[in-house]
């Protein structure tokens, strides 16, 4: 089984093409469609506005491949050829560092953005609901969540605020702690005047107040807000000595504030702290007035200094983020080796048993005449050699490092022991039933070596047949039987 | 036996250190805990001196000191606990280590004189510490007030500004803890004046007046603290002026503490 990446992101597409291959919003739709293909096992659709990614697990890569990428342009409805240039993909490991990239925000248009964490989770949360997903997708996932959590913790990648706006607010979250029964004075009722106290509406502060030259203007701006208040010009100066937060973005000419004007304001609010953002230009606050005790004032060139400095910081550490998402790689890649030899492991458990069985009922005539306390020691005895043969070589196999040598010795296997092709398929098709059972995967099979067997697959038409021919037999044996090491024949 | 709980107080300093640098949530983790066992060590070790001597281990300067750290351990532990907030730990557990080392170079108990017996002279003494350990407390959050509101101030967001909680939740802590020292501080000192009032057949304690070292710091600290919580509201003394000045009432109670319990005498030599 391999894991596949087929994608296109604001690295290699337009936006143009972006926005019209957008699942966003049409996740399960697209899930289901993708299962109905039939090309991938397991699936889970990725969709941002920077990003629509597809992952998953299949048996024939290239073919999935061709088929995923023409999904992404079938399902929206734009010609193929017009999406096949800009779409990438990734095999294997190579597409788990893609994730774990995209997880850890490194792979982001501003890099350490913190939402597409949650989108990734989004993703894998509508594919859980439709059942697209399986073992492989979800240890990949869990995984992806795991290096996104621990970047951010560990490294400064998602720190500092990069746009003016979200600088603005952090800034007054430092100075006032919680926004929450905060208010905020706009004084200029123009556009930027209107984002800014939307934008700081958002973030939870009790009321915002417009002031304006005009109140007409001011009034239209505070309907058009929702939940603000316009206040008469020359009520300016109560205004401020009511809010914390202060927001010039007038075309005047000249400073509105000056520095006695706010130090009398300061005065009669007793000096509670103020924060004044200036976003002006020219400026409408004098500059002086920063010098006072209690007055934080920050203008436009200040907080896009900020940004700078938290976006150098952050590409600083770029490097640290990618050593984490190697790191991780690797244990994932750990993991993933192992399991490719587990087809090869339960191949080579079925046929064991099949033999044990076969010989246990060409020896029926013989063991007819004992007690069925003596039948159940024979099956019990056989069952355990059979164990015991098999413990060394099942251990050896999943310790190999390489995907090379576990291909090496699963074919040298395979020959030795002529693990047919109906067996690999069977066992194949058996295994996510075993994860199912067993997240971790890697134990299942070397506790409960009938596990494969009893997963409800129908076996190999000639060994079911005679397993059904042995039932008779099975039931007389049952009571020294434990349940669940016993292979449920097909017929049951 | 002091010497544990100091060998706790200087692993956790280092692992607070290296949290606040580093910001790694492992070595908050740890630290907290070692600080934790510091305490529980030092806690150890106080119960062990009073079931040995019989009293609890404040009647002379060196006790004295060691239960104040104990105290203050204990009220940090409570803060962090409580705000889940780690970023003081670094500027309290160097504290705590420096104070811890004079128990720990002059390992005795004090012999508790006669006069000292009485749950006055132990309510009195009990509570002048926790207030003191509140003043620690305000004292180190006064100063990362400030080192933020410099920060912030100087439009250089750098080092204190990713790594202090705000500067109202400065604040907001900072006059907690003042209230809670000051009220402390207030009970103690007139529990103080009532067992003085009790006692004075001894000639010490008729020679107890504002003229006492001691005592003038304590009274000069109330004062100060009063002025903080009272006074500084009403003229708009706010954020950082406040800040000032718990760390300067602090430095008021350190002089009480060490250099004139130890080089000083007067009537109050206990």
């Amino acid at each position: 089984m391999h894991l596949l990446l087929v994608g296109l992101s604001h690295r290699t597409a337009p936006i143009e093409l972006r926005e019209r291959v957008d699942f966003q919003g049409r996740l399960e739709p697209a899930l289901r469609a993708l299962a109905a293909r039939g090309s991938a096992v397991e699936a889970v659709v990725l969709s941002t506005c920077n990003r629509a990614e597809l992952y998953a697990a299949c048996n024939d890569v290239a073919a999935a491949r061709a088929d995923l990428a023409a999904f992404v342009g079938d399902f929206h409805g734009v010609d193929r050829a017009a999406v096949a240039p800009h779409v990438y993909d990734l095999q294997d490991l190579d597409a788990a560092r893609h994730l774990f990239r995209v997880s850890a925000g490194l792979d982001s248009l501003v890099v350490g953005e913190p939402q597409i964490l949650g989108q990734v989770k989004d993703a894998h949360r509508a594919a859980t609901g439709e059942q697209t997903v399986g073992p492989l997708l979800n240890r990949l996932f869990h995984f992806s969540f795991f290096v996104g959590k621990r970047v951010r913790a560990e490294t400064g990648l998602a720190a500092g605020a990069v746009s003016v706006g979200y600088a603005a607010v952090a800034l007054a979250r430092k100075i006032f702690g919680a926004l929450k029964g905060r208010t905020v004075l706009v004084i200029g009722a123009g556009e930027m005047g209107k984002l800014t106290a939307r934008h700081l509406k958002s973030q939870g502060v009790r009321h915002v107040t417009i002031v304006s030259r005009t109140l007409a203007h001011a009034t239209r701006t505070a309907m058009a807000i929702g939940g603000a208040s316009a206040v008469p010009w020359d009520e300016l100066d109560s205004a401020l000595g009511a809010s914390d937060i202060v927001v010039t973005t007038t075309g005047a000419t000249s400073p509105i504030l000056t520095k006695a004007r706010i130090e009398a304001v300061m005065h009669s609010r007793r000096n509670r702290p103020i924060f004044i953002i200036d976003i002006a230009v020219p400026r409408d606050v004098e500059p002086a007035s920063g010098e006072l005790e209690q007055v934080f004032l920050y203008n436009i060139d200040d907080l896009q200094a900020t940004v700078r400095d938290n976006l150098a910081r952050r590409a600083s550490e770029v490097e640290r983020a990618e050593a984490i998402v190697s790191e991780e790689v690797g244990k994932f890649g750990a993991w993933f080796k192992s399991r490719g030899v587990i087809p090869t492991v339960v191949a080579l458990r079925q046929r064991f048993e099949a033999i044990r069985r076969s010989e246990l009922e060409r020896l029926d005539f013989k063991l007819g005449a004992l007690p069925p306390e003596a039948r159940a020691r024979v099956d019990e005895i056989t069952h355990l050699i059979v164990e015991k043969l098999l413990l060394t070589p099942t251990a050896q196999l999943k310790g190999l490092g390489d995907a090379e040598t576990a291909t090496a010795y699963s074919e040298a296997l395979s020959r030795l022991f002529r693990l047919s092709d109906a067996a690999d398929r069977d066992s194949a098709e058996a295994q996510p039933e075993i994860r199912a059972a067993d997240p971790d995967g890697s134990t299942a099979l070397a506790n409960d070596p009938d596990a494969s067997t009893s997963s409800g697959t129908p076996r190999a038409t000639s060994s079911g047949e005679r397993v059904e021919r042995a039932d008779p037999g099975e039931d007389r044996v049952q009571p020294f039987i434990r349940p669940k090491a016993r292979p449920t024949g097909p017929g049951r | 036996m002091n010497f544990v709980p100091l060998a706790l107080y200087v692993i956790a300093s280092v692992v607070y250190a290296w949290h606040f640098a580093e910001r790694e949530p492992a070595a908050g983790r740890s630290a907290s805990l070692l600080l934790i066992f510091g305490a529980l060590a030092h806690t150890f070790v106080i119960g062990m001196q009073t079931m040995d001597v019989g009293h609890v281990p404040v009647t002379g300067p060196t006790s004295a000191i060691s239960t104040f750290v104990w105290l203050l351990a204990l009220a940090y532990l409570y803060t962090e606990i409580t705000t889940d907030e780690r970023a003081m730990g670094v500027f309290i557990l160097p504290l705590l280590v420096a104070l811890q080392t004079i128990p720990v170079l002059r390992p005795v108990i004090e012999e508790r004189a006669a006069l000292l017996e009485g749950p006055f002279f132990g309510l009195h003494v009990s509570l002048v510490l926790l207030a003191y350990a509140s003043f620690a407390l305000a004292c180190v959050i006064g100063i990362t007030y400030v080192l933020l509101f410099k920060e912030i101030k100087a439009k250089h967001l750098g080092f204190f500004y990713a790594r202090l909680p705000s500067l109202q939740v400065l604040d907001r802590m900072n006059r907690r803890t003042v209230v809670f020292g000051w009220v402390c501080l207030t009970i103690g000192l007139i529990v103080g004046v009532v067992w003085a009032q009790y006692a004075n057949s001894d000639p010490r304690v008729q020679a107890m007046s504002l003229q006492d070292p001691k005592i003038f710091v304590a009274v000069i600290c109330w004062v100060v603290y009063s002025f903080e919580l009272f006074a500084a509201p009403r003229i708009g003394w706010g954020g950082r002026r406040t800040a000032y000045l718990s760390a300067v009432g602090f430095l008021i109670v350190l002089l009480n503490f060490v250099p004139i319990s130890y080089f000083s005498s007067g009537s109050h030599d206990f």
